[in-house]
């Protein structure tokens, strides 16, 4: 039976694997956390579900809660660390994306130091990897992560916490399961963890594919890595890809302004000079990334559950989730 | 579970909140609101889920699920104009090679490499006016094409415009038994270039990664690699029909998914738009692999990159089973791997010689 701490519960994805939680019979007790008053959606699930305001971002917060009384009757032995299933996390988390790197470097030292945690579950993104050229590469889990100084803010904070948890990978004290999780479509038709749809401005000659997984099955991914005892990195995606002018919706189509390297390096050259923005835009708005999600197959037993319609254009374009039979 | 562990009607019992002991400087509005909570929550015991708990269910209800939803094309309401002519071009024997093809996609709209059916479609209506009236392509071997399994199909490679690389997918499609979509390894060069990455994409063209090799493969494809690269199209006039030298990769990729290669051999690229001579300073200053100098080019434009009408040859061979020859240790094995790459690349050099002494001997 596990005793599960939960961080951000109050985001799309904490309050599905709270909902999963709550209904799977190896898990005695969850411990949710998050940043804001008590969600109204953990009324009915306070029977297994506790909720705890913490802001994890605070050292002393975190220290507080550690040697608290309520940490030690809940005696966690697992750990899942949901820091960027925001829907605007940008915007939303005080301290910017940079704080969930330290949250996330402070939780994963802090459960390594204290004894009593034995698992860790992370749940990354995809974005994390280098886009190659092409308008739909698969990607597998040993895909270098893309490095790019000049990227966009949010990818480097996930790819900083990435390597945070990496680091614990051949630890000896946590079984650390690193979940790479594709474009995540809410219940209501909303996208998270897509940096790609997150801009106004395509590029233009670009239509890069994007892999989508409905939040259930991530929620579900992440209770399978949580029960398995195969720490490691696994890519977590549905079945269907998109391209992103299809999930983009209501967007101007002809707007920005990509060209090929060589020709966008000049040409940036001469904006650069003229204090404009660059015209290239990030690869991962060019380049498509369709993780596999073979491994976590193999290993953790998943399979998507769910599949994603995406019906009309524009702006009556209506996106399902539709569970497989 | 035991029922100790299991907390009352407020929830687990964990003790008190540690930011909220009173220290007196908390704001007692937290403390409030927490006592209304626990109030709602003890007059309203209707909403214990204690049923739920009891009788555990996988996902919460979603409601009756919608009826299975008809394939892409089906689906797809707003035929525009394109898809019209595509109609008028396409035969119905095409239209079913087509369906037949689709089957594979299990109704999504798009694949992992963003191949899309209605496109392709479209695409194959165009292209089989160049295959059948412009290069009047002759094929033969399609037997030892598998029909369901994965294979590699290693080609020489020729010509400005990849035309053999569409000429041969055409083939696949028209003229295979039963007809199968080949899937076109390009360079990460085309990868860059806005429209073309799309388009190629969408007719179920993959930039030559290994993974994308790879998930070709294990979803049992047919690739098809030109093991020259670049330096097959951009070999000077003087050379064309003289194979370059192979890249390895396509071999050790057969070999570690047991697939075999089929050599084929492409007679026609080589003349669709000789290269006179590379300026590779300018190639190098505009980022492109090479810039050609042919008759037309640059001299018309970039209508001097059209080909010239000229006959195709495709020839399929007989397939290379290295991996029933050689255990799984020769991967690991350059010199080994080399040589059967320069087997592949032997037979292919024989099988194009033999269809170019057949062309010159049938002129004269």
């Amino acid at each position: 039976m596990r005793r599960v701490l939960v961080t951000h519960v109050e985001s799309p994805v904490g309050r599905r694997v709270v909902k999963a939680l709550f209904h799977d019979p190896d898990v005695a007790l969850a411990l949710g956390l998050g940043t804001e008053p008590e969600p109204s959606y953990l009324a009915p699930y306070r029977g297994k579900i506790a909720y705890q305001r913490i802001d994890l971002a605070k050292a002393r917060h975190l220290q507080s809660f550690l040697h608290s009384e309520r940490f030690a009757r809940a005696r966690p032995d697992s750990v899942i660390h949901l820091p960027f299933a925001e829907e605007r996390a940008r915007e939303r988390v005080p301290g910017g994306v940079h704080s969930l790197v330290s949250e996330t470097r402070r939780l994963v030292e802090e459960c390594a130091a204290k004894g009593g945690i034995e698992r860790f579950v992370y749940l990354s993104s995809v974005f994390v990897y280098e886009p190659e050229p092409g308008n739909g590469n698969v990607v597998s889990e040993g895909q270098l992560l893309g490095f790019d100084g000049a990227g966009d803010s949010l990818v480097r904070a996930w790819i900083d916490a990435d390597l945070v948890c990496q680091g614990e990978l051949h630890g000896s004290t946590l079984l650390m399961t690193i979940l790479r999780s594709a474009t995540i479509v809410t219940e209501g038709g909303g996208f998270l963890n897509s940096p790609p749809l997150a801009h106004a401005e395509p590029a233009v000659g670009y239509d890069p594919m994007l892999a989508v997984v409905s939040e259930r099955d991530v929620a579900r991914a992440i209770v399978l890595a949580l029960h398995a005892d195969r720490p490691g990195i696994y890519n977590i995606a549905g079945r269907e890809v998109f391209p992103r002018s299809q999930l983009g919706a209501g967007e101007r189509r002809v707007a920005g302004f990509a060209l090929p390297a060589p020709l966008g390096g000049a040409l940036g050259l001469v904006e650069q000079l003229l204090g404009r923005g660059s015209t290239q835009g990030a690869a991962f708005e060019r380049y498509g990334i369709v993780p596999s999600s073979r491994l976590a197959h193999e290993a953790l037993g998943f399979e998507p559950q769910y599949r994603i319609e995406v019906r009309g254009t524009g702006a009556a374009r209506r996106i399902d989730t539709v569970r497989c039979r | 579970m035991s029922h100790d562990e299991l907390p009352g009607a407020l929830g687990p019992s964990l003790g008190t909140d540690p930011f909220t002991q009173g220290d007196g400087t908390l704001p007692y509005l937290i403390r409030l609101r927490e006592r209304s909570l626990r109030i709602v929550a003890e007059a309203a015991p209707a909403h214990e889920p204690k049923s739920a708990h009891e009788a555990p269910q996988e996902v919460p209800d979603l409601g009756p699920p919608i009826p299975e939803l008809p394939s892409f094309d089906d689906r797809d309401e707003s035929a525009g104009p394109l898809d019209r002519l595509a109609g008028m071009l396409l035969t119905p024997g095409d239209e079913e090679r087509l369906a037949q093809l689709n089957a594979g996609l299990g109704g999504r709209a798009y694949d992992e490499f963003g191949l899309s059916p209605r496109i392709t479609r479209r695409a194959l209506a165009f292209f089989k006016l160049l295959y059948k009236y412009w290069f009047r392509v002759e094929s033969s071997g399609h037997a030892v094409i598998p029909e369901k399994e994965g294979a590699i199909l290693a080609a020489n490679h020729g010509g400005l415009l990849p035309f053999d690389a569409t000429m041969i997918v055409v083939d696949g499609v028209l003229a295979g038994r039963p007809p199968r979509l080949v899937r076109t390894v390009v360079d990460r060069w085309a990868g860059t270039l806005p429209f073309v990455n799309v388009f190629y994409a969408r007719v179920g063209q993959v930039v030559g990664s290994r993974d994308n090799v790879r998930e070709l493969l294990r979803l049992k494809q047919l690739v098809l690699i030109f093991p020259e690269g670049m330096a097959g199209v951009r070999k000077r006039a003087a050379d064309r029909y003289v194979l370059q030298p192979f890249h390895l990769g396509f071999v050790e990729e057969s070999l570690r998914h047991r697939v075999p290669i089929i050599p084929v051999a492409v007679v026609g690229a080589d003349d669709q738009a000789p290269v006179l001579w590379d300026v590779q300073p300018l190639a190098k200053l505009l980022g492109l692999p090479f810039f050609p100098i042919t008759p037309t080019f640059p001299l018309l434009g970039p209508l001097g990159l059209l080909p010239y009408p000229v006959r195709y040859e495709i020839a399929y061979g007989e397939p290379f089973r290295f991996y029933d020859e050689y255990p799984p240790e020769a991967l690991e094995d350059p010199h080994a791997v080399r040589y059967m790459t320069e087997q592949v690349r032997r037979r292919i050099q024989e099988m194009v010689d033999q269809r170019v002494l057949d062309r010159r001997a049938k002129r004269r």
